[in-house]
């Protein structure tokens, strides 16, 4: 396994004569993989993402980093945190600066990178989250949802390796939480290794690859997430429930004498396995970036009127934000759901999602059902 | 409007004079008894809706009704009117007053100037209706974002309020803390409390609310049931929400034919049994055991024959006696809906409940009868 980070039998406490947090502490972060830490208040989730950053120093045991124990020095901590993003769970934590593009900059600026590259990395970084427009506000007049942006913006200018997000959508509206993910999918996309801590068990249950659950500072599973949750006391016993699309299905599948798997992780998933057969409804696939978004939307709606739209990426969201499209967000699970009803949609995204739309389509032939696609334009 | 218990009327209110307002001709009412949600967007104006409502801001204009009457905003009504309306703030660290547990819990109680031991009695039955009597003489710094959370819910419970008011009561707690806090605000309702709650988990309060409140740019732009709100994407979409996937799911398979669109299911279980089509196969017995804080769970369950059952626990009482006994059911958490479960694939189960809880915990069983997808014998023992 090519792991970006390997724990052994680490041990950390806050202080000598406090009982440590991590315990004999063991695990492998692999790399490029989508990963979940899940796990109760107090399991220890926050200070093991603290030991991945240098910020705790472990009593024993070893962290290694690409395979390198880490050193402890100023030079070794910098190269790791270069390489290592982390945006906490509360966005006033990490806001140093009195201006947004300024606050942005301020990793790359200590990381030694020169002016142009570091504005070059705001610029990109502010797309991205869709501040755009923001670069001179002051991060006091901007809302918790904003600041939580500029937060994560700041952690992708840094252009990182790793990128530890400690419940991104804690706080944020249900629009913003969706944008949030897919900006988890595209890094996902673009080869950084994503880890996401989070209370949310359905939302990390449809995004993660690698499922691991802390309970009393150990590691009290690692793997797949559908194997965790079918003990349903070992779930219990880590302080969590199951996810309902997780529930329903065995229980339906209980029910009507079915084999749970293959485990659906989403609508679309779900929709294909209990709505019995039907000719797939053609999905129109519209990859677009922001230049052309709207033209390629009024050229695909004039061929097709009667298909529903859906959207799939923050880029083309924010140029079509004033047209009435009934899927404005989350477009990429509905669009599916739709052609498993057999009816026609169109679904426009931007264009680095290629690859995330033909795993849903890989993925929906496990469960019997070929999507009939085109891409337009 | 008579079934209000809380109604603002036309409210204006900014944090600045120059500043923007934040509710702008707010219109609202929370009807007695009910279950509401308040939905919105972050900055929609829900916080500043709550504090207005509990009379901790005076609007700039309009007038805010309790039980019909205006508020005066004379320090008597005022009290008055808190003893009775209790709020949750989201933040638990903006509601501690007292240094330990039981100074903090007790806090609001003597400042009724209840006598000593009603105090008392009340601190003592809000932390164990929180789960935190252990920790009564701990000092709060010492607790955990989560245990604080705990604290400041029991201090508004040891109000005893008529109305309660919470603030994103989930977030930031973990799952089965998440469910717990929950469980008391269902049993709150279901003993006679009206409770109002805002939360950006449109899953959950799908599931928990009778209706909905939607709130944008400090107005109310919808007030009623969830499904005509939901079914109208262009509202959805102003107002900054996501659909509910319980919904969303009912309606891709029932345009599949797989079930018909209404009743709406408001929880997966209710979801899962209109699409498993089961009406002709053999259903198990759901058993409800109802249970005080003293029963032994163990001998009740042999005396009845149940002992090899599933079980499954529901409400608080239920929850005391078994740690009581340390028994443990198989379903500590969704216990109703579990149990369900097990007798639509053909098993019995057995229910044990606090007795205060047993409609709630009867109704997806009765989801089930009523709409024709089953017949689950409900006994009671």
């Amino acid at each position: 396994m090519d792991s970006v980070f390997e724990l052994k039998d680490v041990v950390f406490a806050y202080n000598q004569t406090a009982e440590p947090i991590l315990n004999g502490f063991s695990l492998e972060i692999e790399r490029g993989v989508r990963t979940s830490i899940l796990g109760c208040n107090g399991a220890g989730k926050t200070t093991f993402f603290n030991t991945l950053t240098g910020v705790n120093k472990p009593q024993s045991g070893e962290v290694l980093f690409n395979g390198n124990p880490v050193e402890y020095t100023k030079k070794g901590l910098m190269d790791l945190r270069s390489n290592v993003a982390v945006v906490l769970q509360n966005p006033d934590e990490q806001i140093f600066c009195s201006l947004v593009e300024e606050d942005i900059a301020f990793g790359p600026l200590n990381i030694g990178l020169d002016r142009e590259e570091v504005e070059r990395r705001v610029d990109r970084a502010l797309k991205d989250v869709r501040l755009i427009g923001l670069n001179r506000r002051p991060l006091q007049q901007l809302s918790g949802g904003q600041r939580k942006r500029v937060a994560i913006a700041g952690a992708l200018a840094m252009q990182p390796d790793i990128l530890i997000m400690d419940e991104p959508t804690a706080g944020l509206d249900p629009q913003a939480a969706v944008e949030v993910m897919e900006l988890a999918e595209k890094m996902s996309l673009k080869g950084v290794t994503v880890l996401i801590s989070t209370h949310d068990i359905d939302l990390a249950y449809k995004w993660a690859e690698t499922t691991n659950v802390f309970r009393n500072g150990a590691v009290a599973f690692r793997g797949n997430g559908d194997e965790f949750y079918s003990d349903i006391d070992n779930v219990y016993s880590c302080g969590l429930l199951a996810p309902s699309i997780f529930t329903m299905n065995k229980d339906v599948s209980a029910i009507k004498g079915m084999d749970p798997k293959p485990y659906p992780h989403n609508m679309c998933e779900i929709t294909a396995k209990f709505g019995g057969s039907k000719r797939s409804g053609k999905i129109y696939m519209v990859p677009a970036e922001a230049e052309n978004a709207v033209s390629k939307y009024e050229e695909v709606v004039k061929d097709a009127k009667d298909s529903t739209v859906g959207i799939y990426g923050s880029e083309v969201r924010f140029e079509l934000q004033d047209k009435d499209i009934e899927f404005m967000f989350e477009g990429l699970d509905y669009c599916f759901t739709q052609a498993v009803k057999g009816k026609d949609t169109i679904l426009i995204y931007d264009s680095i999602y290629a690859p995330t739309i033909q795993r849903q389509i890989d993925r929906l032939k496990e469960f019997g059902f070929d999507a009939d696609t085109e891409v337009v334009g | 409007m008579s079934n209000a218990v809380l109604e603002a009327d036309n409210v204006f209110h900014s944090y600045s004079r120059k500043g923007p307002k934040v509710l702008n001709g707010m219109c609202i009412d929370v009807p007695k008894g009910k279950k509401t949600a308040l939905l919105g967007c972050n900055g929609a104006g829900k916080s500043t809706l709550f504090s207005v409502l509990n009379a901790l801001y005076k609007p700039e204009d309009g007038k805010v009704l309790y039980n019909d009457k205006p508020l005066t905003y004379k320090h008597k009504d005022i009290i008055r009117m808190r003893t009775d309306v209790s709020i949750l703030f989201q933040n638990p660290n903006d509601m501690i007053f007292k240094p330990y547990v039981e100074q903090d819990v007790a806090f609001g109680p003597e400042n009724l100037k209840l006598p000593k031991e009603e105090v008392e009695s009340r601190v003592a039955e809000a932390l164990f209706t929180v789960g935190m009597e252990k920790y009564r003489k701990f000092p709060i710094m010492k607790l955990s974002y989560g245990q604080r959370k705990r604290v400041t819910l029991a201090g508004v419970l040891a109000m005893r309020p008529s109305v309660l008011i919470m603030d994103e009561p989930t977030a930031g707690l973990d799952p089965q803390m998440a469910y717990e806090v929950m469980e008391i605000a269902e049993q709150l309702n279901a003993s006679g409390v009206t409770v109002i709650m805002s939360s950006h988990d449109t899953d959950l309060t799908y599931s928990w609310a009778d209706e909905i409140r939607v709130l944008h740019g400090g107005q109310c732009m919808y007030s009623g049931l969830p499904e005509p709100f939901y079914s109208d994407h262009r509202k959805v979409q102003t107002a900054g929400l996501i659909r509910p996937s319980v919904f969303m799911m009912n309606k891709a398979l029932s345009d599949l034919g797989r079930c018909d669109l209404e009743p709406y299911p408001k929880t997966q279980t209710q979801l899962s049994v209109k699409i498993s089509d089961c009406r002709d196969r053999d259903f198990g017995t759901l058993n409800i055991l109802m249970a005080e804080t003293d029963t032994d769970i163990a001998k009740a369950l042999e005396d009845n024959g149940l002992t090899d059952v599933t079980t499954g626990i529901y409400g608080l009482n239920a929850r005391i006696a078994a740690d009581a006994t340390g028994f443990k059911p198989k379903f500590r958490y969704n216990g109703p809906e579990n149990c369900t479960m097990k007798c639509l694939s053909g098993e019995d189960a057995v229910l044990i409940c606090d007795s205060r809880m047993v409609d709630l915990a009867k109704s997806s069983a009765e989801f089930i009868n009523s709409n024709g997808y089953g017949k689950i014998d409900i006994r009671s023992v």
